[in-house]
C-alpha cells in the first residue's frame, strides 16, 4: 500500500533520514520505536508529505507522491494524521472540528458529515461533547477526538506521531483503547510511540530506528524476545 | 480672581463662539475623521494582502517573487517619512487630481499598509504551526487552512497592535494641513492667527482628538473582550 524507495531528508547540515526503504501492507499495523533525534517522526511525516523528503521515492496505492506534479492535498485525503500535541482547530467546537474537512472539500454535506461524526463520537465516548470547544477537553479527550477528526475522512491509512506522549499517565489508557479497537477494525496503522506495551499488543511488524535508518525489523514476539542488533538490545534494556 | 474669570471666558468666546467658529472644528474633524476612517480601510486591506504575500513560499522553501515585491514596498513604506509620502503623492504622482481627501487616503493607506501587514504576518505566525499542519493533514489547501483555521486565530492577536495603527495613523493624519486640506488641527491653526491666541484653539483641538481615541479605545477593548470570550466557553 506504501512502499518507500530510499528516503534521505536533510534539515540544513543536519541529515536526519539516511536511505530508508520499507513496504507497508493493507491491514498492517506497524509500530516504530527508537530513540528520540532517531528520525522516526521524519520519516512518518514525511509519508503525508508534511516533510518534503529531499531523496527517495514514496509510493501511496500505485502512485508516486513525490512526484512535484501531484496534488497532494487529494493524496492527503486518504491518510489520517494524529499529532502528538493533538491539534484540534481552537476556534471551532468539536463538531465543526470533524466536519470541516468533509464538508469543505465536498466530500460530504453537512448532514451527512454531522450524522458521521456522532457516529464515530459515540464509539469513542465523547458524543455529549459535540458542542464543547477544545480549550474544555481533557487531554485524552482531545486526543480521542483528533482520532475521530481523521477517521472522519474515511482514511486508508492512520498516521500516529506519538500519541500518547503529551499526555497525563492516567489517559493514556484511554487513547490506546481507541487505536486498540480502531487496529481490531482493519485499519491500516503506521505508530510512532514510545509504549512498549502497545507496540507488543497491537503491532504486526515492530520497526527500530536509529541514526536514520531502520536498524531491526521483525514481529512483536521476535523483536522484544530476541532483539539482533547491539543498538536495540541496549535500547531495549533501557525502556524496558 | 474675577479678571482672571473673564478673561479666560473672552478666549473662549474668540476660540470657539465667535462667528461660529465651533463649526469650523466640526468640519476640521470630519476630514480628519473621514481621512482617517477611509485609509484605515485602505490600510486593513493593503496589509493583510502583503503580509500574505510576504509569507508565501515556494516548494521548496524559498522566496516567491511575490514576497520580494512585498519585502520592497514595506522597506521603502517605513524607509521615507510619512509627511514626504504626502507630499510626493500630491504634488508628483497626483498632481492634477484636485481632490484632496482622495489623496490623502491613498496616501495614509498605502503608508499603513505597510505597518499592518507587519502586525497581520506576527499574528499569522504566532497561530501554532500545529494548527497548519492538522488542516494540511486532512487534505485542506494552504488557502482553506489559512482561511478557515488560522486567519479566524489571528484576529484575536493582532487586535492589539491593529488598534494601536489605528490611533496612530488617526493623528498623523494632523499633516494633512501640508497639502492644503483643513483638518482639525490645521483649523485649530488657523482660528489662532486669526485671534493671536493660541490656547483655547490648540487646546480644544487636543481635547477633541483625545476623547476621539478614547472612544476609539473603548470600542476595541470590548470586540477584544468579546473574541477572548470564545477561548474559555
Amino acid at each position: 500500500m506504501i512502499i518507500v524507495k530510499d528516503l534521505h531528508k536533510k534539515f540544513e547540515d543536519n541529515h536526519v533520514l539516511r536511505g530508508v526503504s520499507y513496504h507497508i501492507h493493507q491491514g498492517e499495523k506497524i509500530v516504530i520505536v527508537g530513540p528520540s533525534g532517531s528520525g522516526k517522526s521524519t520519516f512518518l511525516r514525511c509519508l503525508n508529505l508534511l516533510e518534503t523528503p529531499t531523496e527517495g521515492e514514496i509510493w501511496f496505492d500505485g502512485q508516486l507522491i513525490t512526484d512535484p506534479k501531484i496534488n497532494i492535498d487529494k493524496i492527503r485525503e486518504h491518510m489520517g494524521m494524529v499529532f502528538q500535541n493533538f491539534n484540534l482547530f481552537n476556534n471551532l467546537s468539536i463538531m465543526d472540528n470533524i466536519t470541516l474537512a468533509p464538508v469543505k472539500l465536498k466530500l460530504m454535506n453537512k448532514e451527512q458529515a454531522s450524522e458521521k461524526a456522532l457516529q464515530l463520537l459515540a464509539r469513542v465516548g465523547l458524543k455529549e461533547k459535540a458542542d464543547a470547544f477544545p480549550s474544555q477537553l481533557s487531554g485524552g479527550q482531545k486526543q480521542r477526538i483528533a482520532i475521530v477528526r481523521s477517521l472522519a475522512m474515511n482514511p486508508r491509512v492512520m498516521l500516529f506521531d506519538e500519541p500518547t506522549s503529551a499526555l497525563d499517565p492516567e489517559m493514556v489508557g484511554e487513547v490506546l483503547d481507541v487505536m486498540k479497537e480502531l487496529a481490531e477494525s482493519g485499519m491500516t496503522m503506521v505508530v510512532v510511540t514510545h509504549e512498549m506495551g502497545f507496540a507488543r499488543e497491537v503491532g504486526t511488524k515492530v520497526l527500530f530506528m536509529d541514526e536514520g535508518i531502520i536498524m531491526e525489523e521483525n514481529t512483536p514476539g521476535e523483536f522484544f524476545g530476541n532483539p539482533q542488533c547491539a543498538r536495540l538490545q541496549d535500547f531495549l534494556s533501557k525502556v524496558l | 480672581m474675577q479678571a482672571w474669570f473673564d478673561k479666560v471666558g473672552k478666549m473662549f468666546e474668540m476660540a470657539f463662539v465667535t462667528g461660529d467658529r465651533w463649526k469650523l472644528y466640526l468640519k476640521g474633524l470630519s476630514v480628519t475623521l473621514e481621512v482617517a476612517f477611509f485609509a484605515a480601510i485602505l490600510g486593513l486591506l493593503i496589509g493583510t494582502l502583503v503580509a500574505l504575500m510576504k509569507l508565501s513560499t515556494k516548494r521548496n522553501g524559498k522566496k516567491t517573487l511575490w514576497a520580494r515585491i512585498a519585502n520592497a514596498y514595506i522597506d521603502v513604506i517605513r524607509g521615507t517619512p510619512s509627511v514626504l509620502q504626502l507630499l510626493i503623492m500630491w504634488f508628483i504622482v497626483l498632481k492634477n487630481c484636485k481632490n484632496g481627501v482622495l489623496i490623502a487616503v491613498l496616501s495614509f493607506g498605502i503608508n499603513s499598509g505597510a505597518y499592518v501587514a507587519e502586525i497581520v504576518r506576527a499574528g499569522i505566525l504566532a497561530v501554532d504551526k500545529g494548527q497548519t499542519e492538522a488542516g494540511r493533514s486532512l487534505g485542506l489547501s494552504k488557502a482553506q487552512t489559512m482561511i478557515y483555521i488560522v486567519i479566524p486565530q489571528a484576529i484575536k492577536n493582532v487586535l492589539p497592535p491593529i488598534g494601536n495603527e489605528f490611533i496612530v495613523l488617526l493623528k498623523e493624519t494632523a499633516i494633512v494641513g501640508y497639502v492644503s486640506l483643513t483638518d482639525l488641527t490645521r483649523t485649530a491653526n488657523q482660528i489662532s492667527s486669526r485671534t493671536y491666541e493660541a490656547f483655547m484653539p490648540l487646546i480644544g483641538a487636543a481635547v477633541i482628538y483625545f476623547v476621539i481615541i478614547k472612544i476609539l479605545t473603548v470600542l476595541l477593548d470590548q470586540l477584544e473582550r468579546r473574541l477572548r470570550k470564545s477561548d474559555n466557553r
